[in-house]
């Protein structure tokens, strides 16, 4: 049992936090606020990529570090903490990651290599899920030069701006894995404005046809879209991590300096308690968010365990999010102060693959089952 | 990072549940119950001494005690599995005080009395609370004075648990009456509770949990008896009560009441023959308990490993106090809903069920904890100040 960072981890955690102090403020997150412009900051990404940040989890042989998916969720809750404006847990970990689990070598050589590059940009149809509620899938049909799609698939992160879109197609014979190319004819996209701003997109197909190369699996991807969504799920619970306790540490300075009555308001009980109670919600977050990572880096079972992270990110989210509101009084909604980016964020998190209820739900009839008792 | 035992640390645990559930049998069980879950008893000592010969009580402690040398995990694993087991482990004696004592006390207490706790065959009560001092616990006003090279100790204490079958009270005086901060005139003493000067009355609490008022009475101890500096026993009394916060958190109990309430309501049918754990509401009532049972383990998890490393926080011990003891009171509510009015009946009654007759009881014996051990405001006070950095008010 060990909770502590190796030197690889904490490198990978101080290069990516050295280069987001560097290249992320106030000033140019405001540049993408109520979609002035597509909010994805180019030229951060390509620091990002030359510095090898978003290959940590791909194997060297494709051009990543080689490293884990621990090192990935290190990575990902310093976005969090600092609001990146970039592709990563959509190119990273709902495309690079199943296509290195799952697909054909032929497709990896070819696809690998040019996204840890970042020539190649990724995202994958996988964010709009409940736990409970059965996927539904594009249509499709075989043909002799692979499969041809129709249907649409909702809430696509980062989609035109992608090269290539991981998705899920249903057939006659079963459950298809494609990497879609978004140049492809018959792919339309429409905009969906997201409460924090990020670019995701209504992606309809058309009598799309995905060649044979393209086919990450031709059946059984069930099994693709569960593994992968454990690891959207768990990034998310990373990402939260990072805002949540940035959010709270804003707070804290805060309520530290702003006086009432002639005292800092931090010394009034009530404000202290709040924040305490904050200081508790994000330890547990943090610790059921890195033992969901942790355990899936392993490779087994954490079905359980990240069901728990997210559950803890959904409540967490949202309590973090209102005390830091309430004990900044006006200055955090007001626009000009930074917190409100912070609490758009943790909505999205909190309720995106699933809200606290929903999964508290599913767990109760796995326990009811018999199943995710202590051991 | 690694959020997982090892394999031994597996195997150790394994061993472990072995060797308790082979420790209780029926008889000392029955005992446990009879003495409220507080022990005492003598089929209790005799385990106690046999857990202490057999070497596990001391497994986190160095060799030169008579310890096993492994990590503080190790030794946490030990009493999670030993209170999961139904045994009321002395864990103020051997986790909190013990460590104390082995820190800052002298050859004699060293050489005779932190080699007698490991081998289960001395129990230490903790005298701090007084009449007019709980929560300013630097209030109290029992006196120790210098008499030659001995030290004359009077005053009264209040709520001194499980003093009444303690060999020695760990006790907070007053030293020095003029000290111009009150927790600076504050020394520590290991006093014998077999004196003659020592005594002790009942106090009954609302679980039927006997605590103890103690009197002090012209009792005589060398200055050997004392621990640590004189007027320096507020640092003692601080990191004592650091690790009775750890240790006050133990998950292996409440996971067990999970499991078995979570197995009762697969195996119980309502009226019409559905199943208890049927129900919508019992199983949102069984999520909320697993995910808060879930991070109580994950938090006096990376506690031991952080003692381990030596890089344990003020601000992460508070947090595991009142989150603990917070989350404890909550899981006994939600399992004494999901038992319905069975949870009501005392385990004597007619009609009783050992397991709901278990939960009325946790229910009313779980009050004291967001205040004992530090009050869980002080805790926060703590937290905000130490985890966050906040500046407090001045008391
Ligand atoms: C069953 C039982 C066993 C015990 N065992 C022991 C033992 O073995 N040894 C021992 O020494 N003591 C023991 N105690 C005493 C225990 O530690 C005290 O009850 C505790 O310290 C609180 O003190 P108090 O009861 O005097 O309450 P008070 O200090 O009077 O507190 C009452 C309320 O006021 C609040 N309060 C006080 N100060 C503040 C503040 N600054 N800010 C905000 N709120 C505040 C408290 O949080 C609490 O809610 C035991 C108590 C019980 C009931």
């Amino acid at each position: 049992m060990d909770f502590g960072f190796s030197d690889v981890q904490v490198q990978v955690q101080t290069l990516a936090r050295k280069i987001l102090d560097d290249k992320v403020s106030p000033a140019t997150l405001a540049r993408y606020d109520e979609y002035q412009q597509e909010r994805f900051d180019r030229d951060l990404w390509r620091t990002l990529l030359g510095a090898g940040l978003p290959g940590v989890a791909i194997a060297e042989r494709h051009g990543g570090m080689g490293l884990g998916f621990t090192e990935l969720g290190l990575f990902i809750e310093e976005l969090g903490r600092s609001l990146a404006p970039v592709p990563v847990l959509t190119h990273c970990v709902a495309a690079m990651l199943p296509l290195q689990q799952f697909a054909p070598a032929a497709l990896q050589e070819r696809v690998l290599p040019a996204a840890a590059r970042g020539d190649v940009l990724l995202t994958g149809a996988f964010w709009w899920g409940q736990p409970g509620v059965p996927d539904d899938p594009v249509d499709a049909t075989l043909e002799a030069g692979g499969l041809r799609l129709r249907g649409c698939c909702e809430g696509v992160p980062f989609a035109l701006q992608a090269d290539k879109v991981l998705l899920a197609a249903r057939h006659a014979d079963g459950t298809a894995i494609v990497l879609l190319d978004t140049a492809a004819e018959g792919v339309g996209m429409s905009p969906m404005q997201v409460t924090h701003f990020e670019p995701h997109y209504r992606v309809e197909l058309q009598d799309v046809l995905v060649p044979a190369a393209d086919i990450v699996c031709h059946e059984g991807g069930e099994a693709l879209l569960d593994w992968t969504r454990e690891r959207c799920i768990a990034a998310l619970c990373a990402q939260q991590l990072g805002a949540a306790d940035y959010a709270m540490r804003m707070a804290a300075s805060y309520t530290s300096e702003r006086e009432q009555f002639g005292v800092p308001i931090a010394t009034f009980q009530a404000v202290g308690h709040r924040m305490a109670d904050c200081y508790i919600d994000v330890e547990c977050l943090r610790l059921c968010a890195y033992q969901a990572i942790s355990m899936l880096n392993e490779g087994g079972d954490a079905t359980t365990e990240v069901q728990i992270a997210k559950i803890w990110a959904g409540d967490v989210g949202h309590r973090v999010s209102y005390a830091c509101q309430h004990v900044h009084g006006g200055t955090g909604i007001d626009r000009d102060y930074p917190l409100w980016r912070y609490c758009l964020w943790l909505r999205y998190n909190e309720m995106t693959l699933g809200n606290s209820s929903a999964h508290s739900a599913d767990l109760g009839s796995r326990l009811a089952a018999g199943q995710a008792l202590f051991n | 990072m690694k959020i997982q035992f090892t394999e031994a640390q597996r195997a150790l645990r394994d061993e472990l549940r072995a060797y308790f559930s082979q420790m209780m049998t029926p008889e000392l069980r029955a005992e446990c119950e009879r003495d409220m879950g507080e022990g005492g008893g003598p089929l209790w000592r005799e385990a106690l001494a046999r857990m202490g010969r057999d070497g596990w009580i001391g497994l986190g402690w160095p060799e030169e005690y008579g310890g096993r040398s492994l990590s503080p995990l190790e030794q946490f694993v030990f009493v999670e599995e030993v209170m999961r087991a139904g045994y009321p482990f002395p864990f103020l004696t051997t986790e909190s005080v013990g460590p104390t004592l082995a820190e800052h006390g002298n050859d004699w207490i060293r050489e005779h009395i932190v080699p007698a706790i490991l081998a289960g065959e001395l129990l230490v009560s903790i005298g701090y609370s007084e009449p007019a001092a709980g929560t300013d616990l630097a209030a109290l006003q029992t006196t120790a004075v210098r008499d030659g090279d001995d030290w004359i100790i009077n005053g009264q204490k209040m709520w001194t648990s499980l003093a009444h079958f303690c060999d020695y009270t760990w006790l907070a005086v007053r030293t020095d009456p003029d000290a111009p901060k009150k927790h600076k005139g504050i020394t520590m003493f290991l006093v014998p509770n077999s004196d003659p000067g020592w005594s002790c009355t009942p106090v009954h609490t609302l679980g039927g949990v006997r605590t103890n008022a103690t009197f002090y009475d012209n009792i005589r101890v060398g200055d050997d008896h004392r621990v640590g500096e004189v007027n320096g026993g507020w640092k003692l009394i601080t990191s004592q009560l650091n690790r009775e916060r750890l240790s006050l958190i133990n998950f292996g109990p409440i996971s067990e009441l999970f499991n078995r309430v979570v197995q009762w309501a697969r195996e119980t049918t309502l009226p019409g023959g559905a199943a208890v754990a049927s129900q919508p509401w019992v199983q949102a009532n069984f999520a909320r308990c697993r995910t808060l049972i879930e991070c109580m383990k994950l938090i006096v998890y990376k506690q031991s490993w952080a003692m381990t490393e030596g890089t344990l926080g003020m601000a992460d011990a508070s947090a595991a106090k009142v989150y603990g003891s917070e989350g404890f009171i909550e899981v006994y509510r939600y399992l004494g809903e999901v038992v319905g009015q069975a949870g009501l009946l005392r385990s004597d009654s007619a009609g009783a069920d050992a397991l709901a007759g278990k939960i009325e009881r946790l229910y009313r014996t779980s009050s004291i904890i967001t205040f004992g051990g530090g009050t869980n405001e002080i805790q926060r006070d703590i937290i905000s100040a130490a985890g966050l950095w906040m500046p407090r008010a001045s008391r």
